[in-house]
């Protein structure tokens, strides 16, 4: 454990070594008072199995995990989300091979109860590189590398699933995030992103292609996430250090929160992949009033780089972690947004509580 | 690897010569027909991949044998090849790997700090660590990485009779670094190098039980009987496990056993006086105990001395109660004999007596640990050190070597070469890699023949060899490979090179061939937007310009507005930019083109006909374009391939467009040179015919003519 001075307050970190790879993880907030869980995508590279598994922690000393449950996938897990409803803790999982699984878990204790799974060839061609539960965690978006956005819907003991498009291989998606019941964003090669309308059948309804890419720089989204309270405005996260944010009603101008863009004055933290983005919730309830439906909210990011930082429309970045390798995917506890977790690259967690 | 690998005196790697009997494993390959061919191949990790080729059966030959069909023609296996060393598994070495990266790299750059301001300065160390406070600090950090004694779980009320706390078991890997910072890189406690020995076995004594008895072994057994004995002091074990924890100086545990006898119960205190007088003295007799040494941890027995002189003042006053107590006449009056024969045994192990020591230790270390503590407390220089271990090894000679002793053996006799060896057969190249900066801070000789360039090693020290030997294991693994370049930079000579090769293997963003690789597989698969943007990315013209005929057929014949949908992703990521896309940037204008045609056929006239021009000029301007498309486009303007019948000729309502011409006089000159163009190159051998009807060409030029007139009669 360690304790580093922030410029708001502490920092509390554990680190915890894992003998696995982790591909993905994720906060589960189940009732219990007492105890948390982590859900850890893991992946073993010495025997090739993959396996999600849910880690208890106890919540006066975080760096006392113990297994919960667990459960074999078979193929390696490349998205993660959980549901957000604490009466009805349900774990997504898309792998590689493109198969889709559910696992309902128990609301205190989070042991798995049952299983779904979609693992038809018709579903998706080829590995599932996004997917996204609804709120209510009755409906899962997923979208592939084959160009196919499909909606699934999860029943009690049946799943059954929906094409909402095919681009045939023509486009190529790489993430998922729903904005409204109805609406849903994804993301994909070009620092592209599609909005999309399920009452508008045919196509996205809105399209946006970064164009500040230089030659043989590579550009491709690899996370986004919309804030529940501005569904107009998508966050994505990419290539070369590359965030930002495209707001629909002014779809000419993204807004640049980091990146290495000919042109423009932004500090980036970094100039790596960044891997994942997400709208940082945790502030005081103060300075939310301050900030104008215009501005972008403060958004956490995660890089091949190993930072894990904060970035403020107009401010400087303000760094929570600096490793020597990757930070590969973080998660904000929805419940308690001063609590971090992220993966690292060289098989450890990281546990942070800021206060 | 640099260099050649031939005979054992100039081998790269150091290998021992005594190599064991080769084991043999048999291979399930289940394979009828006689092998072939066989091939092997190094796997991810330390797998190893065997394939069996079996004979090429002959189908066709008139002798094919029946059961052809069912022969399978090869196999692979994958032998996975578990490491030597049973104590840390794969996942835990990684894990140390991984953690060993900072201080490894901290270490390397102060150490380039250092040269650098030592050149600048020329000596003048105004501000100026000492570089073995540096490599102290390294050494921590790596121990730490090694694991920190954990105790287990005990049980919450602790019971009075546990001597020996239940700890987890350390590793050798520990014990030995620790051996190695405590000889070359702990300056401060050089003076005091016995008593730091006294604390290394006291922590590793556990790990020389496996091959045979040891004190902690004997502790273990008497821990057991401890809780069922009634009067412990009947017991001879009682007095043997005490003895034998003094002699390797364990005195907490010497002074809770004392505390145990049976004369301490309140009902046995009133006939057993002399008696309980005599343990108590004993007890704080060894809990002063006069040690040389800077401090002791809390909780530890034992007065500490700095100086050799109060130290021995201390000593001579110690041994003199210890005389007293000896001499004295309560002995008499103690009537439990095992009690009085224990005690006086206890004495003499602290009066340094060679044989009562010898009869109490078990292992040749711990013989050799009490020496330093009751016979020889001023010990000091390797060489004396060095003696007085061999002396305790021909008295308590052991049939096999254990990896720590032949390691510390390796240390007092002084021979780098040995110590290195060693480290390297026992514990594997992580180990060389990082303890050769404690070997370099311990003493100037080593540093040179560490950093000495040889020939034998194709010009690179052993320093460096090692680092590579390391690097290499590293970037064999998936997980750790991307390590491997922190190690390759710190090597001078060989380094660069070994890590351009390193990198050549990855796929990096710049390696244009793996781009292009991962492009053409996307486009076989049927990812054509994936394909499209790899093979961008490796800036691939070539490939790219035949997409772009491919695409556009398809393009031209799907068209719909349905289909649109599925493009327009596609024709975005293409960009309108002339950059990278090769031929492809003329679909991009197509497109607009074709959005504004296809709002004429809507309906939305006035503006969208006139966008529909000038994206028809612009792609005829552009000379990317490439000339089989000229007709289709001009067709296409004309009739479009997806409209129905009732819908032809929309560019002749284009181009007869009611309220005035939308071409004017050169942009209709333009076209039709185009054509006149495309009509001499009908004439080409290689000329590809367009799939249109043969009335295209003819139907355009006529729609043309006739806006030509329109326009001239316009201006």
């Amino acid at each position: 454990m360690a304790m580093v001075a922030e410029g708001v307050g502490t920092l509390q970190i554990h680190r915890i070594s894992q003998p696995k790879y982790i591909d993905a993880l994720r906060w589960l907030s189940p009732l219990s008072a007492f105890e948390r869980f982590a859900v850890l995508a893991l992946h073993d590279s010495d025997s090739d199995v993959s396996s999600i598994e849910i880690q208890a922690l106890n919540r006066s000393n975080p760096s006392n995990l113990h297994l919960q449950s667990s459960w074999a996938s078979p193929a390696r897990i490349s998205t993660l989300r959980v549901s957000q409803i604490p009466q009805k803790p349900l774990v997504a999982a898309s792998t590689y091979m493109g198969s889709l699984h559910f696992l309902f878990t128990d609301p205190v204790d989070a042991s798995l109860e049952s299983e779904l799974s979609l693992a038809e060839k018709s579903f998706h061609a080829g590995p599932i590189s996004g997917i996204d539960l609804q709120g209510t965690g009755s409906e899962c978006v997923s979208v592939g590398e084959d160009g196919r956005v499909n909606l699934v819907t999860i029943g009690d003991s049946k799943l059954n699933y929906r094409r909402v498009f095919d681009s045939h291989g023509l486009v190529s998606y790489t993430a998922a995030k729903w904005a409204s019941p109805a609406e849903f964003a994804t993301g994909g090669l070009g620092f592209s992103l599609q909005y999309w309308d399920q009452r508008k059948p045919g196509g996205a309804v809105s399209q946006f292609k970064g164009n500040w890419g230089r030659g043989n720089m590579s550009e491709i989204v690899h996370s986004i996430d919309i804030h529940p309270s501005r569904k107009h405005i998508l966050l994505a996260g990419g290539s070369s250090g590359t965030v930002f944010a495209w707001d629909l009603r002014w779809q000419k101008q993204p807004v640049l929160l980091s990146g290495i863009v000919p042109g423009e004055t932004v500090v980036s933290p970094s100039e790596s992949e960044v891997w994942e983005v997400q709208f940082d919730c945790y502030m005081q309830s103060a300075t939310i009033g301050n900030i104008s439906s215009g501005q972008i909210l403060p958004v956490m990011m995660c890089s091949e780089d190993g930072i894990l930082a904060v970035i403020k429309q107009g401010e400087q970045p303000m760094e929570i972690l600096a490793e020597p390798c990757a930070i590969n995917s973080f998660d904000i506890d929805k419940q308690n947004p001063s609590d971090l977790l992220c993966s690292l690259e060289w098989e450890s967690i990281v546990i942070l509580s800021r206060q | 690897m640099p260099g050649r690998m031939s005979d054992p005196s100039d081998s790269l790697v150091p290998f021992s010569p005594d190599v064991r009997d080769p084991v043999v494993y048999s291979l399930h390959h289940d394979l009828k027909a006689p092998i072939s061919r066989l091939s092997i191949s190094w796997s991810k990790g330390n797998c190893l991949r065997v394939s069996f080729f079996g004979k090429k059966s002959s189908n066709s030959s008139a002798e094919g044998s029946g059961n052809s069909n069912d022969q399978i023609g090869g196999k692979v296996v994958e032998v996975k090849l578990s490491s030597e060393d049973g104590e840390i598994d794969e996942a835990q070495k990684r894990r140390i790997a991984y953690g060993s990266v900072s201080p490894f790299a901290l270490l390397q750059s102060r150490k380039n700090s250092m040269s650098l301001l030592s050149k600048m300065s020329m000596g003048s160390s105004t501000y100026h660590v000492e570089w073995w406070e540096h490599v102290m600090e390294y050494s921590k950090d790596i121990n730490l990485l090694l694991g920190s004694p954990k105790p287990l779980p005990s049980p919450v009320i602790e019971d009075p009779k546990t001597v020996l706390k239940a700890m987890e078991k350390p590793t050798c890997l520990k014990a030995a670094w620790e051996l190695m910072e405590i000889f070359y890189a702990d300056k401060q406690s050089q003076a005091w190098l016995p008593e730091s020995l006294v604390d290394w076995l006291a922590d590793y004594d556990n790990l020389l039980s496996e091959t045979g008895t040891t004190v902690y072994s004997k502790l273990v057994d008497l821990q057991k009987e401890l809780v069922t004995l009634q009067a412990v002091e009947d017991n001879p074990k009682y007095w043997e496990g005490i003895s034998s924890a003094l002699a390797v100086g364990w005195l907490e545990i010497v002074v809770k056993l004392l505390r145990l006898h049976g004369s301490y119960q309140l009902d046995q205190l009133g006939n057993r006086e002399t008696e309980n007088g005599l343990v108590e003295a004993v007890a704080v007799l060894i809990s002063k105990m006069p040690r040389i040494r800077t401090e002791l941890a809390v909780g530890r027995l034992g007065e500490c001395y700095k100086t050799k002189p109060d130290f021995v003042k201390a000593w001579e006053k110690w041994r003199g109660q210890i005389t007293k107590l000896e001499c004295s006449a309560f002995w008499v009056q103690c009537d439990h004999r095992q009690t009085r024969e224990g005690l006086k045994n206890v004495l003499q192990i602290m009066l340094g007596n060679t044989n009562s020591l010898n009869t109490v230790t078990s292992h040749w270390i711990e013989l050799y640990i009490s020496h330093f503590l009751y016979v020889r407390p001023f010990t000091m220089g390797l060489e004396s050190m060095y003696s007085l271990a061999q002396k305790c090894m021909q008295l308590k000679p052991t049939s096999s070597t254990h990896r720590l002793m032949g390691l510390l053996l390796g240390i007092l006799g002084e021979n780098t070469e040995v110590v290195l060896a060693e480290c390297s057969r026992s514990f594997g190249p992580w180990m060389v890699a990082h303890a050769v900066e404690l070997l370099t801070a311990g003493s100037k000789q080593a540093e040179i023949l560490l950093h000495e360039e040889r020939y034998n090693l194709g010009g690179i020290s052993i320093e460096e060899l090692h680092r590579l030997v390391y690097a290499q294991i590293l970037s064999s693994h998936a997980l750790t490979w991307q390590i491997a370049p922190i190690y390759l930079t710190s090597c001078t000579k060989q380094g660069m090179g070994l890590l351009e090769i390193l990198l050549y293997k990855q796929p990096i963003q710049h390696n244009h061939l793996l781009l292009k690789i991962a492009g053409i597989h996307h486009w076989k698969h049927g990812k054509k937007g994936s394909g499209i943007f790899w093979l961008q990315q490796a800036q691939d013209e070539v490939r790219l310009n035949r997409i772009a005929q491919q695409l556009f057929d398809f393009v031209g014949k799907s068209i719909s507005d349905e289909s649109f949908k599925q493009w327009e992703g596609l024709i975005e990521l293409l960009g309108s930019e002339a950059r990278t896309v090769g031929g492809l940037e003329f679909l991009h204008k197509y497109r607009d083109f074709k959005k504004s045609l296809q709002q004429v056929q809507d309906g939305h006239i006035t503006d969208a006909a006139r966008q529909a021009v000038e994206s028809l000029i612009l792609l005829m301007k552009n000379p990317s374009t490439p000339q089989r498309f000229w007709l289709p486009l001009l067709h296409d303007s004309r009739t479009g391939p997806g409209i129905e019948a009732e819908k032809r000729g929309s560019l002749v309502k284009l181009l007869n467009w009611s309220e005035h011409p939308l071409l004017n006089i050169s942009q209709t000159n333009l076209l039709l040179n185009k054509l006149q163009e495309l009509s001499m190159a009908k004439l080409h051998p290689d000329f590809i015919e367009a799939d249109l009807p043969p009335h295209a060409l003819n139907s355009v030029r006529l729609a043309l003519a006739t806006n030509l007139g329109r326009a001239f009669l316009e201006e």
